[in-house]
């Protein structure tokens, strides 16, 4: 279930404007020989929750570089807040927030310390330094540990104070680099709370990640990236619908996958699923899987599970790449087949 | 409870030079206390230098024409300006650390000059080469080192020392931007100490000869370690001291245009 709560300038619906937060046209960026982004256009809707969702290795990581002005683009340009990140990086800088990958925090000093070094390095007023951060630790629930050293800290509670450091100046944009990768179930949701919060106050979120379900639950409109390029965007329910018929998925007895196979394939496209079950893209939907039973029922073919499944975005991201993404089945959210192979994709760096 | 602050979003103006440059000195005179592991060593280096030098070679004294009959004297400079150094490379060091931690990512994305980010850690630097030249000097003095140009060649002691140091931090953060890795501690090391034997650390130059003699007559560290030790070898005199000032000044600028443009490459 989507449980998205749309912000005060909900645009997802529209074509976008120029003046648009983040816009990005033919990004390139190249490591040497390896082309890591391939021309990426983006647009970035006022008061949106984006979504960029993809594997490792996919380039969601190196747009978001490039456009906090980390990575100069090899090619194509971005803007941020209405200024070029190249020719105007402080201009973007002082209107974006940016909590990166893995939380880079310095363990030895305490989150009362960071957030004082972020306002000085912010240019907040030295009246304001204290309050902003009490204000902030208060947020995000670190009260209690602010005078503690970083290094002590959970990995929940690192988040928490990176997502803090990032806010420390009221950012226009917010950029979320896999922010929930590695965090309990628990932590994870606070955090997905907390990302809703600031859209509500008006905040431009535009979030990476590698989990549909996260995706699924706070974008507005999700791009789905692979090889360094966008092979799909829209919103999570219109990717859904696009990709057709739910998947019903069964589990049979390996000697009798063959037969299962024949029978499924008068019911609708076949769809390869993970190792031991077999999906079918079920044309006549819910009302069909009386049918479906009965024909293996009479092919003598015994059914050990069953499970109909609407489209999710593991579909959409495996009918758009050919593959389905590593890491949904673990969270738990990958609950249907889809169009593709079931290979999954290893890790790349 | 806490009071709300009210910031204009997306107003931020950007941290200003100089109170950038002295939060981040803040963060590194911290790791002094929080991590004392790390400063030990460079406390303790010249320490023990200045001991087993001045010990090991007492006899060089007794070259013709050496400077001093004291040979602490010669040394106790020479390990307060390689101290100094190392302190320098040490900023290389941890930046190595900031960049493979991703924490300089955090922070080349803030508004503040770029320079904030280089010179504020180097007051930090300067900062730790204070206290370990004058632990050095404290023990230099109990073993027998004695001041022959007063307060004036102390200065300039320091003043070499702090040089040393900034050549040195300029230096370990250029190739920390380049490398962004522990490749980079090497090769810092190395080139330092290179730079500093092929000069008149352990000799003066009139008593060298052959190639090593050319090479020392034209390195700039020469009139850095002639500066440092003006104050330890007779008067403290004009010409001895412009030549050290003047090279200070070149290689330190050098260096740190050399980290700067360093810096403004790890976009590239």
């Amino acid at each position: 279930m989507n449980t998205k709560q749309p912000g005060p300038t909900d645009r997802s619906s529209d074509g976008g404007s120029s003046t648009a937060p983040i816009i990005a046209k033919g990004l390139v960026r190249h490591f040497g020989s390896v082309k890591a982004v391939d021309g990426v256009d983006l647009e970035v809707h006022e008061g949106e929750i984006f979504g960029f969702l993809g594997p490792n290795g996919a380039g969601k990581s190196t747009v978001i570089r490039m456009l906090t002005t980390l990575l100069k683009p090899t090619a194509g340009s971005a803007q941020v807040a209405g200024f070029d990140v190249v020719t105007h990086a402080n201009d973007v800088r002082r209107r974006i927030g940016v909590a990166l990958q893995d939380a880079a925090i310095d363990p030895l000093m305490t989150g009362n310390e960071l957030l004082h070094l972020q306002a000085v390095l912010y240019g907040l007023p030295v009246s304001q330094v204290r309050a902003r951060a009490d204000e902030l630790l208060e947020r995000v629930g670190l009260v209690g540990a602010a005078d503690r050293r970083v290094g002590t800290y959970s990995g929940g509670m690192r988040r928490r104070l990176d997502l803090a450091l990032s806010l420390i100046h009221q950012p226009t944009v917010l950029f979320l680099d896999e922010p929930t990768t590695g965090l309990d179930p628990m932590s994870r949701i606070a955090l997905w709370e907390e990302v809703r919060r600031l859209n509500q106050e008006g905040t431009t979120v535009l979030l990476t990640t590698q989990y549909l379900e996260e995706a699924d639950q706070l974008a507005d409109r999700v791009a789905i990236i692979d090889h360094g390029k966008i092979v799909k965007e829209g919103t999570p329910t219109a990717l859904k619908a696009s990709v057709g018929a739910p998947t019903l998925l069964i589990s049979v007895a390996a000697a009798q996958a063959l037969t299962a196979r024949d029978v499924l394939a008068k019911f609708g496209e076949l769809r390869t699923t993970s190792e031991g079950s077999l999906g079918v893209g079920l044309e006549g939907g819910a009302g069909a899987v009386t049918d479906v039973i009965r024909a293996l029922d009479d092919a003598g073919v015994k059914v050990q599970h069953l499970e109909l499944n609407e489209p999710s975005l593991d579909d959409v991201f495996a009918e758009s790449t050919g593959y389905r993404l590593e890491g949904a089945a673990s969270t738990g959210m990958t609950d249907a087949a889809g169009p593709a192979p079931a290979r999954k994709r290893g890790r790349r760096k | 409870m806490t009071s709300t602050v009210t910031i204009l979003a997306g107003q931020a103006t950007g941290g200003t030079l100089l109170r950038s440059a002295r939060g981040l000195a803040m963060r590194g005179l911290r790791s002094i206390r929080r991590l004392p592991s790390a400063f030990f060593p460079a406390l303790a280096m010249p320490i023990f230098q200045t001991i087993a030098f001045s010990g090991t070679f007492f006899a060089i004294t007794k070259i013709p024409g050496f400077p001093t009959h004291r040979s602490v004297n010669w040394y106790l400079p020479l390990a307060c300006c390689m101290g100094s150094g190392f302190g320098g490379i040490g900023l290389g060091f941890s930046t190595v650390r900031d960049i493979e931690s991703g924490f300089f990512d955090r922070l080349r994305m803030a508004p503040a000059p770029r320079l904030a980010l280089i010179i504020g850690p180097l007051f930090a630097v300067w900062t730790r080469v204070l206290i370990v030249i004058t632990a050095a000097l404290i023990v230099g003095f109990l073993f027998g080192a004695r001041l022959t140009g007063g307060v004036v060649g102390l200065l300039l002691m320091y003043v070499a020392g702090l040089g040393v140091a900034t050549v040195a931090a300029g230096w370990g953060l250029g190739l920390a931007y380049r490398f962004g890795d522990m490749r980079a501690a090497a090769l810092m090391q190395l080139t330092l100490l290179t730079a500093i034997f092929l000069s008149n650390a352990q000799a003066p130059l009139n008593v060298m000869s052959g190639w090593l003699h050319a090479v020392a007559r034209i390195n700039p560290f020469t009139n850095i370690l002639r500066l440092a030790r003006e104050g330890w070898l007779g008067d403290v005199t004009w010409n001895a001291t412009w030549g050290g000032l003047v090279s200070i000044v070149g290689i330190s600028a050098l260096t740190l245009a050399f980290a700067y443009r360093g810096l403004a490459k790890l976009a590239d």
